[in-house]
């Protein structure tokens, strides 16, 4: 393995020996501090264009799962350890965290002093950074130059419908960049699933009569995205039951009134307590998020908040006072991360069964 | 301090402590007593305490009134009711006070007046969690996948049985007369032979018969539950050996690294569930049976009480596991626990993440038991024979596994490449298959020899991961061997834990000039804090280990701090003796008002207990480890124990001011059965020596001879180099207990002069109420009182009352060790106890 360099934008530099893809490499770093579930994070959409600086000290040692992908294709930047374990438990092909890294042309780099790092990042906050062989000035210079995009929804998302069927309720999916933890949730519940553009709009949705409607994850600033997005959820929130997830939390508070803060530091990491306000109960729930619906921008009159972050105040989830429509900042489908979570699908159903039976009747 | 008490009755509380230490039970208990007694105390709450073991820290607490006597229901009854106690806490005293307390509460009688309450788990529960096949049929009730037992008497029975279940089948005894053997049935021809053996071994010829697990993935959880029903899992670790060898004589790490997300997922999910079934309101430990590749969990035993795991996990993440476990327990939800000031403010409620991998090391008593000539069956399996345990602290697997081998204090050649050599290639398998204590020796010996991974995988049913830390291990090592002299390979060697010993071994020369190429290449330790954040939050951190990266988190407390160098984990002979001594060390430190800083790796007594040091080192306690604390630390005094007698001159070659606490390197041999060993105590203050008083040791017991004794001739105060306690030594053959001892018997042939055990001066200090210990570094340091001077010229001339006598444990050295003779339990103490001859 050869020696090569992180280099922040703030010319802080570490160094590291390379493992999977040999190339040089741009994007936003940041830090997670879980301690399971690696694969997961690595392949979720919601990372795309991120460097992602592992807590955990080691990083591989339970190999790479045919059941673990939430995403087939990863599209982070880079990945910071401090060591590296070759496990396989790929039963076709010695396919340990390296070789998978490789065939995704990702670079990573290990031998880091991660603590170092993570405890210069909580400070600093996210910024620009490079995995590169050499720490040189052109390095630097090129770092400094480049503009990371802001387009990950668009490079995450997909263009076109496509269904995953099953034989239970509707569900239209729309998607900003979706984990497959929300379409393994959904078919826990045998759902019937259209997964639609973000493109999509109102015509097209209530075309296909979905008994619910879900926001989907996904990366990036929601701010970038079109009006029409706001438009299509201010009007579907009021005909169908509606559950919106990280980024498509964001976007229902947006589309009600609200507005976002970035979080001094950005949180991922699956240890906060998280209360749900109305039974005070305790729960823990993976999260990843640079931003939070700024609680003071809420209109009361429309929504109210359902759960908070207690370590940050942060606002992680609301819900619509006349509509069946509600949402969560952090990660329901509990891939990776803590299965008490996963409650909040079990509301969503209810939510949809008290709506197909209102028109039953 | 919050004042939320959601139960408002409690005024008079009592802690069962859990009595003497024996295999698998060392001072875990006494250590969360003592942890959180102040903090009850501080919120007006009268403590009360009981225990027999004489080592028990907590009997010496100011913070509460404190009963020294044999655990007995009759002496538990007697001190709730002249205490008028109103709420007993068991679960802090593990499981040996749950079943004590539940035969107080089932002896209970109306006239005994109204039962105090139960903190933690209800009476109901505990008699449930007491009955085994009750609580695994309430678990299958409530879906949790458990291993059904069969209880059946007859073979046609179990021919029966055979329809409905599959092998591989374990058969045991129900209720064994005497060693419970399992037979693990693979193949139907076995099945009826196997049967046989196991009703021959059960006192009502009764068989059970479960799915045979053996080869399955064990894997530990410490969860929370509060009273409003909240729950957070606060630790995890890993056996590298599977099911088969017991936990505790596994290597085990922290946090899980080879088991999948969402598996661990659903088992935190079930030891949750497990919680709200019990309606707990403290910690949880949930052992699980995991098969990787089918999926399949298996909860195999729940555990709602402090144990090794609970210590373990809070030294490994820093998360307040005590602390948090009482406010759970007389009733204050998860969030409104308010922490002393060194805990983060929201460390209650965060579930304690690791940047760091922490291994444990089992310690076995096999070569101290060889040196005596005494042979033992060393191989491992579901009966547990270590004794104590190590943490080895890193930021990667071999880091830790290195400073963990190096804390059990494992002979250095034992782990060089050039050992094993001489194994042959079917006993290496045969050891591979049968594993033995010293098995990750033979893993890396295997290795060398070319077989695959996969292949020792499949033949040992331990994680590929380990395999590859193995080869890696092996490629570090033979790369340093050939590159003698490379700067990097040095660097590399020493990111990976290797010693400044096995280095110099390595490249034959001496680990001075080691130290000495290290530094000149700026190669050196750099100290990271364990908290429970993993470096998401600024951290208060007290705790620190070493490593070799980029930033040292350490900065030096004070110029005029003190080292405690500690004495390591539980060892037979020391038994808890070593642990008692130096958490009396940091508390009399305190109570004088130094800074104090501990070195040690122990994670099962009070000695690295937050609040007993400003500052604690969890590290290995070789010379080169201790230097490293020293260099940065710049400490005024360092206390070692009398045995590290290399560590002692290298300190002083340095320069540094050492003070010794005087003890011998081993254990003294106890009288055989036809003597009686008399002592002699005194207590020698640097100048003068002051008598204490005299006892008498028969084989099993000691007690103290109710005779004044002012004068002491004939030793000579110059071989007592050390402020301390020491006893002057003589036999007789005598099996009578003395009321008085004749002064002609002093200085007659055979006697000798020794440092008193620590566990004698624990004793002394109880039965004479004389604070032995602390007295002892009150001389070290100069700072004896007048009050001390006048109290050590009385001691003497003063007779003991007190009838307690120190008698051995009843351990059963048979079951554990199997052993080829009497094993004799002073030289080999694992616990002691009191007896009341009164």
């Amino acid at each position: 393995m050869t020696e090569r360099h992180l280099i922040l934008e703030d010319g802080t530099i570490f160094k590291g020996l390379g493992f999977g893809a040999p190339a040089t490499t741009f994007g936003e770093i940041i830090f997670h501090t879980a301690m399971t579930g690696y694969q997961e994070i690595i392949t979720d959409p919601i990372y795309d264009g991120q460097m992602i600086v592992f807590a955990m000290p080691v990083v591989g040692a339970s190999g790479i799962h045919a059941e673990a992908y939430e995403s087939v294709k990863p599209t982070i930047r880079g990945m910071i350890v401090h060591d590296l374990a070759e496990v396989s438990v790929n039963r076709q092909r010695r396919m340990n965290l390296d070789r998978f890294l490789k065939q995704h042309n990702i670079p990573g780099l290990y031998q880091v002093d991660t603590r170092q790092l993570i405890r210069h990042l909580r400070e600093t906050g996210p910024q620009k950074a490079t995995i590169v062989d050499y720490a040189d000035e052109h390095a630097v210079d090129q770092l400094v130059a480049t503009v990371l995009t802001n387009k990950q929804v668009q490079n995450t998302a997909t263009p076109k419908p496509y269904a995953n069927p099953g034989r239970g309720r509707h569900i239209v999916v729309i998607d900003f960049g979706l984990k497959h933890g929300i379409l393994r949730m959904l078919g826990d519940y045998d759902a019937n699933v259209s997964v639609l553009p973000y493109t999509t709009n109102v015509e097209e949705v209530l075309t296909l009569d979905p008994d619910g409607i879900i926001l989907s994850t996904g990366p990036g600033d929601p701010r970038t995205l079109p009006e029409s997005v706001l438009t299509l959820i201010r009007v579907l929130q009021t005909k169908v039951p509606m559950l919106g997830i990280g980024l498509g939390h964001e976007l229902f508070a947006l589309s009600n009134g609200a507005e976002l803060m970035p979080l001094p530091s950005e949180h991922h990491g699956m240890n906060h307590p998280i209360q749900e306000i109305i039974s005070r109960q305790i729960f823990y729930a993976m999260q990843g998020q640079g931003y939070a619906v700024n609680a003071e921008t809420i209109d009361r009159k429309k929504l109210f908040v359902t759960y908070r972050d207690l370590v940050d105040g942060a606002v992680q989830g609301l819900r619509h006072r006349e509509y069946p429509a509600f949402s969560v900042q952090f990660f329901p489908d509990a891939a990776p991360g803590p299965l008490e979570a996963t409650e909040v699908f079990a509301d969503f159903f209810e939510t949809v069964e008290d709506y197909v039976e209102h028109f039953n009747q | 301090m919050s004042n939320i008490l959601t139960n408002k009755t409690i005024k008079k509380l009592l802690f069962i402590g859990s009595g003497v230490n024996d295999f698998g039970k060392e001072a875990e208990h006494d250590s969360a007593i003592y942890q959180v007694m102040p903090e009850l105390t501080r919120r007006g709450i009268e403590v009360f305490v009981i225990d027999e073991n004489p080592y028990t820290l907590s009997l010496e607490s100011l913070s509460a009134t404190t009963f020294w006597q044999p655990l007995t229901v009759k002496n538990l009854k007697s001190v709730i009711l002249e205490n008028k106690i109103d709420t007993v806490v068991p679960l802090f005293g593990g499981e040996s006070s749950l079943r004590l307390w539940s035969e107080v509460v089932q002896s209970w009688n109306y006239g005994d007046g109204t039962m105090p309450n139960t903190l933690g788990l209800s009476i109901d529960m505990i008699l449930k969690v007491n009955n085994l096949p009750i609580l695994t049929q309430m678990m299958a009730q409530n879906g949790l996948p458990v291993i059904n037992n069969y209880v059946l008497k007859a073979q046609d029975e179990a021919n029966e049985l055979l329809r409905q279940v599959q092998l591989p089948l374990m058969v045991r005894a129900l209720h064994p007369i005497q060693n419970n053997t399992r037979h693990i049935v693979d193949r139907l021809d076995d099945f009826e032979s196997a049967i046989k053996a196991a009703k021959s071994q059960s006192v009502t010829q009764e068989v059970i018969i479960s799915k045979a697990i053996n080869g399955l993935k064990e894997i530990s959880l410490e969860v929370l539950r509060d009273s409003r029903g909240n729950k957070l899992q606060i630790g995890a670790s890993e056996d590298m050996d599977p099911i088969g060898i017991h936990t505790q004589d596994s290597l085990s790490i922290s946090p899980i690294l080879t088991v999948q997300d969402q598996l661990i997922s659903k088992m935190r999910s079930y030891a949750f569930k497990i919680a709200d079934m019990l309606h707990l309101e403290g910690v949880l430990h949930v052992r699980f049976a995991v098969n990787d590749d089918s999926h399949e969990i298996f909860v195999i035993k729940v555990s709602p009480y402090i144990d090794q795991m609970a210590t373990r996990t809070a030294l490994c993440t820093g998360y307040p596991t005590m602390l948090v476990a009482m406010n759970l327990a007389i009733g204050v939800p998860l969030e409104e626990i308010v922490l002393p000031r060194n805990f983060g403010a929201n460390a209650a409620m965060m579930e304690p993440m690791m940047d760091h991998v922490v291994v444990k090391l089992p310690i076995f008593p096999f070569g101290e038991l060889a040196e005596a000539g005494i042979s033992v069956n060393r191989k491992l399996n579901s009966v547990q024979k270590s004794v104590g345990t190590t943490l080895g602290f890193g930021r990667t697997f071999i880091e830790a596994l290195e400073k963990a081998i190096r804390s059990a204090h494992f002979n250095n050649t034992s782990f060089s490449p050039t050992n094993m050599a001489t194994i042959n290639d079917d006993s290496l398998i045969q050891q591979l298959i049968h594993s033995e204590d010293n098995r990750v020796l033979l893993l890396i010996e295997a290795i060398k020899r070319g077989y695959e991974i996969d292949e020792l995988a499949e033949l040992t049913n331990i994680d590929e991961f380990f395999f590859h830390q193995l080869v890696h291990l092996h490629e570090i090592e033979s790369q340093i061997e050939q590159d003698i002299d490379s700067i990097s390979s040095l660097r590399r060697g020493k990111k990976y834990g290797l010693s400044d010993g096995l280095l110099a071994r390595f490249w034959h020369t001496d680990f001075n000039i080691i130290r000495a190429l290290a530094k000149e290449n700026g190669i050196d330790a750099t100290y990271k804090a364990v908290e429970p954040s993993a470096g998401e939050f600024p951290e208060n951190a007290r705790q620190y280990y070493a490593t070799y990266e980029s930033e040292n988190e350490s900065a030096p407390i004070s110029s005029e701090s003190i080292l405690v160098i500690g004495s390591g984990a539980f060892r037979m002979g020391d038994a808890a003796s070593g642990g008692y001594a130096t958490s009396v060390t940091l508390s009399e430190l305190k109570r004088l008002q130094y800074q104090t800083i501990i070195m040690n790796n122990n994670p099962n007594d009070a000695t690295l207990l937050p609040h007993l040091a400003d500052k604690q080192y969890l590290e290995p306690l070789e010379i080169s480890d201790v230097m490293k604390v020293v260099e940065l630390e710049s400490p005024q005094t360092i206390i070692v124990p009398g045995n590290r007698k290399k560590l002692i001159d290298a300190l002083k070659v340095l320069g540094q001011k050492v003070v010794i606490l005087p003890k011998e390197k081993h254990m003294p041999i106890g009288p055989n059965e036809k003597q009686s060993e008399f002592a002699i105590n005194l207590f020698f203050d640097g100048e003068k020596i002051y008598p204490i008083n005299l006892t008498q040791h028969m084989a099993g017991e000691m007690r103290i001879i109710p005779q004044m004794i002012e004068t002491i001739d004939g030793i000579d105060v110059l071989s007592l180099k050390n402020p301390g306690v020491y006893q002057f030594i003589w036999y007789q053959e005598t099996i009578k207990w003395q009321e008085t001892i004749r002064a002609s018997s002093f200085g007659k042939d055979g006697s000798w002069v020794r440092p008193m055990p620590f566990g004698q001066i624990a004793y002394l200090t109880k039965v004479m109420d004389v604070p032995l210990m602390r007295m002892i570094v009150r001389a070290g340091l100069g700072r004896l009182t007048d009050q001390d001077f006048e109290l050590l010229n009385t001691l003497g001339k003063r007779v003991t009352h007190n009838k307690l006598s120190l008698v051995a444990g009843d351990i059963n050295y048979g079951l554990h060790l199997q052993p080829n003779q009497v094993i004799d339990g002073t030289r080999f103490e694992i616990g002691v106890g009191v007896d009341d001859h009164g």
